[in-house]
Order: structure tokens, then sequence, then C-alpha cells
């Protein structure tokens, strides 16, 4: 079965201008996971997306959604997916009501079909009571909400959203990612989400790959990206510089060590599973620590590390 | 699928834009009150000219209803313009694209509302000018005739406005692209016939501007009867203008709904 899953392979997008977005894009994701793009403004994100939902159209390569070819066949590419892109909207004129059933009637629903589909909708994201009142008058969040609905009207198998929380408040990021979670673990909806926060794609995602000028640079769980970069730090405090100069000395062929006054820093792999032994050999030599700290690198090392740019906005 | 989902889907989405219309009476109520303003203020102030010989003893208010219904027109089916514009503002264009609407539909809703906007605004019209004393020479058929002839009038400019609107991308853009209204309406025997206006200039401007075949063939039917020459220039001049603007509007539609 290729339902709700998404294949790509050689991916290139190429515009007008000779200005390469997307540039030998592979990738795969399984039915029920859920992916995250991570990148930089500008890094290919919202291009790749566009291809993926029909918008846009691949200059080279293989793209498969849900096994329909989207360059062939988007028709049928369309009804597997549901769709929060930057640059959709909603008609503001109209209530949330009238929106979802208007778009389960253009996915072929009857009258009473689409009527029965939008109540279970509206209760789904908490907006029946606002169901009546016209999109205009709603907050961020309930249209946020709303527009999450709208996309789900038809009982997509994949999700794909296109920075689902920019903009956003705490308590209204939260309750997006909620849903986007339940959606994945409950019903089993294959999620394919961009962001530029690690933060979201730390707390959503099984899985992530960073994206920077076109091209994939890192892959992986987050637990696999974080160990990429090698290695923990431990750092160590001491009475005096010249008792942290001699337990530099000892420790120097743990790891990379750095000596400062009476700090003294270790730079080495799986930290808390070598300390045991480090402190060990100090306390045999007669050393004593004063204070000790071990930090594991976080999501944002990786992505400074792969894109070489210092991560916006978040 | 096919012919029966394009009449659904386009059936759905007229109803969508004649709520959000019902919604802003604003983008409407301006129009009907210039084009009545038109109708009262120059069958008022201007009526003793139809005492001129070259009148033939027409009726003022006869003589520039036509200005007062094709000005509506034109505000009417500019609407079907502004109405895509707005959608490609909010990003509901992108969303609509999103789903398996016949492409079609998308284009037509508009219109279609457009076109029943400007209905409406016609017969508002000719019910006051029937207050005000006006008698069809042609009949109850002449009025039908009008009717038809504002309709078309209404698809060439909602045709152009479409064309506009998906090219532009831009809401001042596809605004500014109405004010061609100008030249049409008022480079042409709006006020008086073509035998009475003296600079050559504005003599060749209305005989090139297709708006005054359309004056032409509406005064036909309600001052002289059913005098088959002026009223089938209009109707062919309709026709062909019409078949120009929805052709581009098609066009520009083909090039919006393309992939990148």
């Amino acid at each position: 079965m290729t339902k709700g899953t998404i294949e790509i392979s050689n991916l290139v997008k190429k515009f007008k201008d000779d200005f390469i977005a997307v540039d030998g894009i592979s990738l795969h994701v399984n039915r029920g996971q859920c992916y995250a793009f991570l990148g930089p403004n500008g890094a290919g994100k919202t291009t790749a997306i566009k291809i993926l939902t029909t918008l846009s159209e691949p200059t080279s390569g293989l793209v498969k959604v849900s096994g329909f070819d989207v360059k062939k066949e988007p028709e049928k590419v369309r009804w597997e997916i549901g769709v929060v892109l930057q640059d959709t909207g909603l008609d503001q004129d109209l209530t949330g009501r009238e929106i979802l059933e208007l778009q389960a009637r253009l996915f072929h629903m009857t009258r009473k079909q689409a009527k029965e589909r939008t109540s279970k909708l509206l209760e789904m994201v908490g907006l029946t009571k606002d169901a009546n009142r016209q999109i205009k008058k709603f907050s961020g969040g309930m249209r946020r909400r709303l527009d999450l609905a709208a996309t789900l009207v038809h009982e997509p198998t994949i999700l794909f959203l296109d920075e689902p929380t920019t903009g956003l408040d705490p308590l209204n990021r939260k309750a997006i990612w909620n849903e986007i979670r339940r959606l994945n673990r409950e019903e089993g909806v294959t999620v394919f989400l961009t962001t530029q926060y690690l933060e979201e794609a730390d707390e959503l995602a099984d899985y992530i790959s960073i994206i920077n000028r076109g091209k994939l640079v890192a892959s992986g769980t987050a637990d696999e990206l974080k160990d990429s970069i090698g290695a923990d730090l431990i750092t160590f405090e001491f009475a005096d510089d010249q008792i942290a100069g001699s337990a530099a000395r000892m420790l120097k062929n743990s790891g990379g060590i750095e000596h400062q006054g009476s700090r003294v820093t270790l730079t080495i792999q799986e930290a808390t599973k070598r300390l045991p032994m480090l402190m060990e050999k100090l306390t045999r030599a007669g050393i004593q620590i004063n204070e000790l700290d071990i930090s594991s690198p976080t999501l944002d090392d990786v992505f400074i590390r792969v894109t070489g740019e210092k991560e916006e906005g978040a | 699928m096919g012919m029966q989902s394009l009449v659904i889907h386009t059936w759905i989405l007229t109803k969508r834009s004649l709520i959000v219309l019902i919604r802003n009476p604003f983008t409407f109520i301006p129009n009907l009150f210039i084009s009545l303003f038109f109708l009262l203020v120059y069958t008022g102030g201007l009526s003793g000219i139809s005492q001129l010989p070259e009148f033939d003893g027409a009726d003022y208010l006869a003589f520039i209803l036509p200005v007062s219904i094709v000005s509506a027109a034109v505000g009417g089916a500019g609407g079907a313009g502004q109405s895509l514009v707005r959608d490609l503002e909010s990003g509901y264009f992108a969303r609509l694209l999103q789903t398996p609407v016949t492409r079609l539909a998308i284009v037509l809703g508009p219109t279609i509302a457009g076109m029943l906007q400007l209905l409406m605004q016609t017969i508002i019209i000719l019910t006051v000018a029937f207050f005000l004393g006006l008698n069809v020479a042609a009949g109850f058929g002449g009025v039908l005739v009008v009717i038809l002839l504002a309709i078309g009038w209404g698809l060439a400019f909602a045709g152009y406005s479409v064309a506009l609107a998906l090219k532009t991308k831009n809401a001042q853009a596809a605004q500014a692209g109405t004010l061609i209204f100008f030249p049409l309406i008022f480079l042409s025997t709006t006020f008086v016939p073509l035998e009475l206006i003296e600079a050559s200039w504005l003599r060749i401007a209305a005989t090139i501007n297709p708006t005054t075949y359309l004056f032409e063939s509406m005064r036909a039917v309600l001052i002289d009867g059913w005098v088959m020459g002026p009223i089938l220039s209009g109707i062919a001049v309709i026709t062909a203008v019409c078949i120009v603007t929805v052709s581009l509007s098609v066009r520009s539609a083909k090039r919006a709904f393309q992939r990148e």
C-alpha cells in the first residue's frame, strides 16, 4: 500500500529566472509518520511543499504522493491531501459553518453529508459555539483552527502544513500542536510540516530533515541529529587555576579540552556514560571537583552547524 | 462528474458570491445611486434640449435611460473581477485550487453573480423610469431587449474585469482598470444625438466607441419601436466585444490555473 506515503527522488525546481529553489532532494515518508522540514527562510521549504501539494510543477525528478504522480495525476493527489499553506486563506465574509459546508460540497458531498461533516469538524476544533459568526470576527487562533478543519473535510490521508504556528501566541500554538499530534497518533494521518521553529520540530516530528539552499543537509530523528553533532559538554569547576591545570592534563586524552582559569571544559561523546570513570580518575589523583555541569547539544546546535546560519524568529 | 459537477460547483460558488454581495451592500449601493442620479438629474435638468429638432420629438427620459442602465451594468459586471481579486488576496483562490472543483466554476460563479446583480439593478432603474412616466415604443418586448442588451454589455465588461483581475492579481490595478468606464460612457452620444456633437474629435470618438451602438439600439426600442437597423448593429457590436473580452478572460484564467 502506498496510501499515506510520500516518495521524492531527485526533485529539482528551477524557476524561469534560473534560480534553483530545490536542488536534487530525495526522501521517503512512511504512512503515519510526522515528518518535519526544517530550514531557514528561503531554503526551499515552501517551494517543495507547493510541488507536493500540486500547486507547482517539478522541473525534474519524481514525486509521488499516496502513490500518485503529482505531475501526471494532480486531481487524484488532491483527494488524498489536506493543505494549510501560508498563502491559502478563507473567505472572511462567510461564517465558519458556511465555509466548511462549501468546502465539503466542492469535495462532491451531498448537502446532507456536508452538514454532518461540518458539525463534526466544528466540534473537533472547538468552534461549534462560534460557527455562525463571520470569519473576519475570528481571532488569529480561531482562524488557524478553522483553516485546519477546512483541510480535513475530505478525510485526507496526508496533511501538509506550511509553518502551522508562525505568528501564534504560546497558548494557541499548543492547541494547534495538540490537534496535529492527535490527528497523527490517533487517526493515523501522515503529517508533513515545514517550520523554522526548532522547538516545533522537536516537539512534533518523529523524523526531521534540515534543508538549506535547496539541498537536504541533515536527516534523522531529533536524537540522531543531536548525536550527529558528536559530543556533549562537561564543565568542571575547581578550587583554583593550578588544580584545574593538573586536571586538564589528566583529562586531555578523553576528549577535546579547554582550560580557562579554574574552569575546564571537556567535549566528549556520551558524557553521562563516561562521567563516573572520569570522576574516579580525578578522585584517585586527589583532585576535588567544586562544580559540575553536563549539557547535550540542542537542535539549535545542529541547525547552526549544518546551515551555517543563525535561526531566525524563534 | 464532468457536466454535472460543473453545474453544481458553479451554483455553489454563485450562491457564495451572492451571500458575500448581500453582506457588503456598499459594493453595489454607490453604483446604483450614481445610475439613478444620472436618470433623475439629467432628466430634470436637461430635458429642455429634447425640444431641439435633432431629437425628433423624443422624450429625454427615454433618451438618457440607456446611460443610466449601462453605467449600472458596468458596475455590476466589474464586481466579478473585484471578487476574484478579493479571493486572490485573501488566499481563498489558492484554497479553491486545492479542491477538486471544476476550474471553470471558480470564474463562472462570480460572473453569474455579477450578472444577477446587474439584472436587479436594471429592473430597479426601469421601475424608477416607469414611475417617471417612461413609455416604451416597442412595448414589453422592447423592455426585454433593453435588459438583454444590458446583460450582454455586462458580460463583455465582466470578461474584461475578470481578465484584468487574473492578470494583475492586484485590487488597485483591477480597480484602476474599471476607469475605462469613463471614456466608454462619456465619449459617446451620452447626452445628445451624434448630429448635435460639434467637436469633431468627440464625433470621431463617439463613432468608434462601441457604447454608442449600445445606446443607439436601446434608444431605438425605447423611442422609435422595432427599427431593426440600429438594434441589430447594437447586438452585433456587443457580440463582437463579448467574444474579445471573454476570450481574454479565458486566456488569463488558463494562465492563473496553470501550475508554476
